[in-house]
């Protein structure tokens, strides 16, 4: 038994170094990615109810890709999120739809979010976070990229970066 | 006197690990076999963080309609994917998982086996070496005294 032992020896640090290799839970896969996007229909965050109605939400015939943002006004990633997401916004509104989900927050506090930020991407209003459980969303910040078809290209787990969100729209808009 | 009365009220308290009386205790028990997903080590259950709450309502509500535990389980498992189970299903890659301490039990037991084998063969070889004047010599040595003169 001993005359083997750096085959043994080998074993376990393979088994070592496989572990070291495996992707952070954070970065899992969505099991969504390459299904349908699931459908809902929320109250739109007041600020936006003249332009864009009283829901909205993910459906199919929306026509246009998505990028579907879940946010909260007590989650710090998401302060430094909210400018980018503005700006993307502004240069690409005619092309994809940037859709917050506020979620796990009060009604007064995302408001105050949206004001401080002078966020004009609409926002629907999940108090309890429930369209987050039917995308199975791991925490906030997260992002889900929907083809024009509503299907689910990728998730994105934490903050965006400027790098990151262009690369999500590139492979939205090819 | 007093030292009674304080042990009745300490007897008395409610175990900090009893549901609180919103759901019901099978909701809890659900609950315990999914992880809360924005927590470290924590289950739906034990959790108070919003999301998790929001589980075990979506669990009171599912047991409502008359799902079964597999049904609710399959709910969670549909959006969130096995990692969402405490218990990992027996297939794929984490049929390891199931499989490794039998796998270490068969590696114990067959280097205990060979390590006895090698004993056992040593102990022979040792009892065949001895020479048949050694053999004599201590039949002699056991014989009884009064024999000797």
């Amino acid at each position: 038994m001993l005359r083997f032992w750096p085959i043994l020896v080998l074993l376990l640090g393979g088994l070592f170094y496989w572990g070291m290799q495996r992707p952070n839970p954070n970065e899992l896969k969505s099991v969504l990615v390459g299904k349908p996007a699931p459908s809902f229909s929320l109250p739109l965050l007041e600020p936006y109810r003249a332009q864009y109605g009283p829901e909205m939400g993910v459906r199919a015939g929306l026509g246009k890709p998505v990028l579907l943002n879940i946010w909260a006004s007590w989650c710090i990633p998401c302060r430094t999120e909210a400018p980018l997401l503005e700006r993307f916004h502004q240069q690409y509104r005619d092309q994809v739809l940037i859709l917050g989900v506020n979620v796990q927050d009060s009604e007064a506090e995302a408001l105050k979010f949206i004001q401080q930020y002078g966020l004009t991407f609409p926002s629907v209003y999940d108090g309890r976070g429930r369209i987050g459980i039917e995308y199975g969303y791991y925490g906030v910040p997260e992002t889900f990229v929907i083809d024009r078809n509503g299907t689910v290209l990728a998730r994105h787990a934490g903050e965006l970066s400027e790098a990151q969100l262009r690369g999500y729209i590139e492979q939205v808009l090819r | 006197m007093g030292w009674l009365l304080l042990l009745a009220l300490a007897l008395a308290q409610p175990s900090p690990n009893t549901p609180p009386p919103d759901f019901s205790p099978e909701v809890f028990e659900i609950a315990r076999e999914l992880r809360c997903p924005v927590c470290q080590g924590e289950s739906a259950a034990e959790s108070n963080a919003g999301i998790a709450v929001e589980m075990r309502r979506i669990i009171a509500e599912q047991l409502a309609q008359g799902k079964s535990r597999a049904e609710i389980r399959e709910f969670f498992v549909q959006r969130y994917g096995d990692w969402i189970l405490y218990e990992p299903p027996a297939r794929g890659l984490t049929l390891w998982v199931w499989l490794s301490p039998l796998v270490g039990l068969g590696l114990l037991g067959f280097g205990l086996w060979r390590y006895l084998a090698g004993v056992r063969a040593r102990a022979q070889l040792t009892a065949s070496d001895v020479s048949e004047e050694e053999i004599a010599r201590l039949e002699a040595e056991l014989q009884p005294r009064e024999r000797q003169p």
